[in-house]
């Protein structure tokens, strides 16, 4: 399963689109369908209500009658409508920072809404269990609806996109764990390993373990090299871990530069 | 150019291309002004290359996804459809563009008539030669005939008349329009869905015609299911060859690949099904307060027969002319 959907752009540049996991569709979905059993029951209670108050005979039939019509257009046209209205996004779909679009980073139009959702019928069936296979089979996590539409749903949590690493731009960083990366910092070896792991794998940890790992990673490093720094703030801890992290990248990135042009570079 | 000037010379550029991005926010570019609109088509080309120059000289993690996403908003701002006046697009829709995809996919309406006439034909005869076979195909709710000695299927209506006309009409015609998405949505199972659905109620219908004029009660059933559903049948032939033309576009591709076959069958079979929910809406509407009301059989068939050949001299007629846009793409 891939986990970019490209974008190709007129400059021919590729751009990557994080794609939406099982999980957050699943949880978008299941906001959905709460939502909507909610309208349903206060549809529901207010139309009783209503027909209890009614002094007319036949406001019941009526009633009834508004129910029907009411709940097959709210059950139909609730995505249509707020994909439509939204540019992809169902309050669901809101809430966990997900977007439907089409395959290559466009809007979707009016049809590719329509394929999506009334091929809902066949995804929705045994408990969107078939929406599930087929999502886990597809190279893009698309279900049935998806595929026909040619629409993906792409991830849009720019929260703390900061601290996300790219599996394989970490190699690389590992790798340059070099003479000059530790002559501009000051690190050992060791040191070095131990803060690189830390920057890298920050995003995947919750706020509280940081604030609790991060000083006692610092501490021998900070005591060795006799630095004090102006408060423990994670805040201040991390810029200071980022400090570390950039020197030595640009030493090494330098270094590397410096010898491509002696080895006869352009 | 070595990272850190590439850092330095770049940032001021993503900076302001940040700023802008988040300026226009949700609604697009409408937010700006002309000299900001400016500045956005400007700057986003040159972060566009910025993403590339940045994998190729392996700038740091951080910068690359900055700058990826970054460029993804401000691509999202500028490459967007226009929009189309949406009033005006329902009412184009039904006055050009719809009777044209009908015209355009006439095989796949009769593909599909002709599997509701197999199912339907087969039935009807298998019955008419053995009456007891009839229990296969009508089902028990149904069988008012067998069931209740003495009542003739004129009556069959009279049921209807205890219910009130409006839920009727609802129940009715929403229940019809989800048997239409259900026979477009089952296409995707390349067809064999759609074809079951259809066969198998098509059956069930011609079972319950011979079984009823078994009776000698021909014309009584007649009177009965003609005001709605001829036009209703007809809308449900429509959603069934939307499904067939899905499970087609899926099964046998042609000259595309089997993804694009898949998105432009999808595409014209949505728009072909969704054009049955007004059909419905009158069938429903016919079949709540025409079909049990107590005006003779002759002008119930002939209300109902009226319906259809409406139906169908619109399908056939509106739109034609000069050709300004194909409604839909085709794999031409």
């Amino acid at each position: 399963m891939d986990t970019f959907d490209l974008i190709e752009t007129p400059e021919h540049v590729e751009l990557e689109q994080p794609l939406a996991g099982i999980g957050s569709r699943f949880l978008a979905g299941l906001l959905d369908n709460l939502i909507l059993a909610a309208v349903f029951l206060v549809l529901f209670i207010v139309l009783s209500l209503l027909v209890q108050l009614s002094p007319f005979e036949d406001t019941g039939a009526w009633a009834f009658a508004f129910l029907i019509l009411i709940g097959f257009v709210i059950q139909w046209g609730y995505f249509v409508f707020f994909e439509l209205r939204t540019n992809g996004q169902s309050p669901g779909k809101k809430a966990t920072k997900i977007r439907v679009v089409k395959e290559g980073g466009t809007p979707i139009t009016f049809s590719d809404v329509a394929v999506r959702n009334l091929l809902r019928a066949i995804d929705a069936l045994p408990f969107y269990a078939i929406a599930g296979v087929t999502m886990f089979i597809s190279k893009k996590c698309q279900r049935l609806g998806d595929l026909a539409a040619g629409t993906v749903v792409v991830s849009e949590q720019v929260s703390d996109f900061s601290a996300r690493t790219d599996r394989r731009v970490r190699a690389d960083w590992q790798a340059q764990a070099g003479a000059p990366a530790l002559r501009a910092t000051g690190l050992t070896p060791e040191e070095y390993r131990v803060v690189n792991n830390y920057w890298m794998r920050r995003g995947q940890l919750t706020l509280d373990a940081r604030r609790s790992l991060l000083p006692r990673l610092l501490r021998p490093i900070l005591i060795r090299t006799g630095q004090t720094l102006s408060d423990d703030r994670l805040e201040t801890l991390e810029a200071y871990v980022e400090l570390l992290m950039r020197q030595a990248w640009f030493a090494q990135t330098d270094a590397e530069n410096a010898t491509a042009q002696r080895e006869g570079g352009p | 150019m070595t990272p850190a000037r590439f850092l330095e010379t770049r940032a001021p550029a993503w900076n302001q291309l940040e700023a802008l991005v988040r300026k226009a926010g949700r609604s697009g570019v409408a937010r700006l002004s002309d000299p900001e609109l400016h500045e956005l088509t400007r700057l986003y080309p040159a972060v566009a290359v910025d993403v590339a120059r940045a994998r190729m000289s392996r700038i740091d993690a951080t910068t690359q996804q900055r700058i990826n996403r970054l460029a993804i908003a401000a691509h999202g701002l500028l490459y967007r459809r226009p929009k189309a006046r949406k009033g005006l697009a329902i009412v184009r829709f039904f006055a050009r563009d719809y009777p044209r995809l009908f015209r355009q996919l006439w095989p796949y309406m009769a593909l599909a008539t002709a599997i509701f006439l197999a199912g339907s034909l087969g039935a009807y005869l298998t019955v008419l030669a053995r009456p007891s076979t009839a229990h296969y195909f009508v089902p028990a709710g149904l069988d008012v005939v067998d069931e209740e000695t003495d009542v003739s299927a004129g009556d069959v209506s009279e049921r209807y008349r205890r219910m009130p006309g409006a839920p009727m009409t609802s129940f009715i015609t929403t229940n019809n329009i989800r048997v239409a998405f259900l026979a477009f949505a089952a296409g995707i199972t390349a067809g064999i869905g759609t074809v079951l659905l259809l066969f198998f109620n098509a059956m069930m219908l011609g079972g319950f015609v011979a079984h009823f004029q078994n009776h000698h009660l021909g014309y009584e059933v007649a009177s009965f299911l003609t005001p709605h559903g001829a036009l209703e049948i007809f809308a449900i032939l429509v959603a069934a060859a939307a499904g067939l033309r899905l499970g087609l576009s899926l099964a046998i591709p042609g000259r595309v690949t089997r993804k694009t076959s898949l998105r432009i069958g999808a595409k014209e079979a949505v728009l072909l099904v969704l054009g049955t929910i007004p059909m419905f809406i009158v069938a429903g509407v016919i079949e709540s307060f025409i079909t049990p009301s107590y005006i003779s059989g002759g002008l119930k068939i002939t209300i109902g027969l009226a319906a259809l050949g409406t139906t169908l001299a619109y399908l056939l007629v509106v739109g034609h002319g000069r050709r300004t846009r194909r409604p839909t793409p085709t794999n031409k």
